[in-house]
């Protein structure tokens, strides 16, 4: 018994994959390979994700040489996924896609310019990718100050070159990664600024495995490239700021004890990736929180396969959504590609077996690099003074007083503060006032609650929705709300 | 900030608040404006602060501006096309004949 038996519109596919970075391109490749018809609902202009954004156009182009050279052969070897991708009949892409509604029974809800509508299939697909671990600091809000995420878009996709006093401060591989593909750009960072320290690496040789080794000789090399190109470096630092008024002027932080200030024209910051799951839980699926990771996860099989929170839901019937890549599991770009594979083999019913081998060995070196780089410029909770919420721009201070006035969960502190309530939804906010509720008083991080649309919708679209389900669109009461992981345990 | 890499073929041009900015077909408006040195895409509706892009992935909505008359639309995710006026978006957006 499920919604598709009630005499719900048909399945426009077999299988709707959203997001075409590696999971969702290997997943749809091997579907549609065996048969199936796909959709795959891509946010981006082209497909490829975060790691490949832009290869088709970069290569298309002849003058893109020292680009290439510049990003080097892990953004290079996207070029025959992505060629296999285009070249599988039955696959159904549909680039500028974002999706804002997701349902466990398979109804996915699209727009595309002006025109919005859902799908159905009795199979979907969810490698929707992963963000950068948000980190509120002082002055993180100011023009300015980017992402190390953002900074690689721009050159990828908008083949553009940071210029000027530039800072990078943070943690994890993508930091080394940037900072040695800016050199091969010619820009010369004046500081990269790292809360890691040698310590958390002595720890993570506990982790290594023999099948890490290659990424740990990689990352050596980097380190040594940065080092001989007479780039300065310091590790554990704590307590970085932004300094200035209409956009960043100057950074400071704390670097053995004493306050290191420097003058800065852009400030870019990583503190590691982490699951997006904004669409897991809009689904009603289980996640779990990750005190090591300062995040959620969704809650998954080897396989993909997601599950429902327990309790009341949107939806009737099994859960049909199986989650692949970074959405799933942090592993880059190698280990998303095997278990997109991992999934259609599982959707397909074959027998898994190597496809499980190959997304273990993909994930192999995963324990040794989040151990070396633990959380760091999120390590702490932000001072009161710090903003936490940049859309409604709500400070720590703010959350704690309500908390202290007896505030106990996140929802009721959205709706007295707006905390969460802004454009974004709670992407950048969501993590830092479940921890500051959990130091306060002690509850388990739980998500806002989260109710189709999570991304804009204009009017308009919303008018003219196609693909609607007479019985979707009935709300019986709102004791249907999907219930975030953890909140039924106590009822 | 941010400077081309290689040649700037930029072909075609949109408007950013009536001023023409040339623009190269494939890229987003948050690319372009960049390049062309802007200082701010919108100010924010709480204290009015200026504010340029984040995270350049869908994420944070800090790049909204208005595009060819509809507000709050996400700049790092809207390719350019020949002709399209973009606004500096102050505060909330807005729409024509609804007063706030």
């Amino acid at each position: 018994m499920n919604a598709l038996s009630f005499g719900a519109p048909a399945a426009d596919a077999d299988v709707i994959v959203i997001g075409a970075g590696p999971a969702g391109m290997s997943a749809a490749i091997d579907l549609a390979a065996a048969g199936r018809r796909v959709i795959v609902l891509d946010m981006q202009p082209a497909p490829g994700g975060q790691i490949f954004r832009a290869l088709e156009a970069n290569f298309a182009d002849p003058e893109t040489g020292a680009l290439l050279a510049a990003l080097g052969p892990a953004y290079s070897a996207g070029k025959a996924l992505m060629q296999a991708f285009r070249a599988t009949p039955g696959i159904d892409y549909r680039p500028e896609t974002t999706v804002w509604d997701l349902r466990a029974d398979g109804t996915v809800g699209w727009l595309r310019g002006g025109a919005a509508g859902y799908l159905r299939a009795p199979q979907v697909v969810l490698a929707s990718g992963a963000m950068e671990r948000p980190t509120p600091f002082p002055g993180w809000t100011l023009p300015g100050v980017m992402t190390a995420g953002a900074v690689q878009t721009l050159i990828k996709a908008g083949r553009l070159r940071p210029e000027g006093r530039i800072v990078l401060a943070g943690t994890g591989p993508l930091i080394f990664l940037l900072a040695e593909q800016l050199r091969r750009l010619g820009v010369k960072p004046a500081l990269i600024a790292r809360t890691d320290r040698l310590r958390d690496k002595i720890a993570a040789l506990a982790q290594l495995r023999p099948a890490a080794l290659p990424a740990v000789v990689k990352g050596l090399d980097w380190l040594a490239r940065l080092r001989l190109a007479g780039i300065p470096m310091r590790t554990g630092i704590t307590e970085l700021a932004a300094k200035g008024t209409e956009r960043v002027e100057a950074v400071s932080m704390k670097v053995s004890g004493k306050t290191l200030d420097l003058p800065c024209d852009l400030l870019v910051v990583h503190d590691g990736i982490v699951p997006s799951v904004d669409l897991a839980h809009c689904a009603g699926l289980a996640l779990e929180w990750r005190d090591s990771e300062a995040s959620w996860r969704p809650r998954t099989s080897p396989d993909g396969r997601a599950e429902l929170v327990p309790g009341p839901s949107l939806t009737a019937g099994p859960c049909r959504i199986r989650i692949s890549g970074d959405a799933r599991r942090i592993g880059g770009a190698e280990a998303a590609i095997a278990h997109g594979r991992h999934v259609a083999a599982a959707i397909l019913g074959a027998a898994a077996s190597d496809t499980a081998a190959d997304v273990r060995q993909a994930m192999a070196a995963r324990g040794f690099i989040d151990a070396a780089f633990p959380p760091g410029l999120a390590k702490h909770l932000p001072a009161d003074t710090t903003t936490v919420c940049r859309c409604e721009e709500i400070t720590a201070g703010t959350l704690r007083t309500q908390i202290r006035a007896g505030a106990t969960e996140m929802n009721q502190i959205r709706g007295i503060t707006r905390c969460g309530m802004g454009p974004c939804q709670g992407r950048n906010c969501a993590v830092t006032l479940a921890r500051i509720l959990e130091a306060e008083c002690s509850a388990p991080p739980v998500p806002f609650h989260a109710r189709p649309p999570v991304r804009p919708l204009p009017l308009g679209a919303l008018a003219g929705l196609t693909g609607l389900d007479p019985e979707l669109a009935q709300v019986v009461s709102l004791e249907d709300k999907p219930v975030a992981a953890g909140d039924d345990a106590d009822e | 900030m941010f400077t081309p890499i290689g040649s700037a073929e930029a072909t075609i041009t949109i408007f950013m608040d009536d001023t023409p900015i040339p623009a190269r077909p494939g890229e987003t408006i948050a690319a372009c404006l960049l390049r062309a040195g802007l200082s701010r895409f919108r100010t924010t509706p709480v204290s009015g602060a200026p504010r340029l892009p984040y995270c350049m992935i869908g994420h944070c909505f800090d790049c909204l501006v208005e595009i060819d008359g509809v507000g709050s639309r996400q700049a790092c995710l809207s390719p350019v096309s020949d002709g399209m006026r973009v606004r500096t978006q102050q505060g909330a957006a807005t729409i024509d004949g609804v007063s706030p």
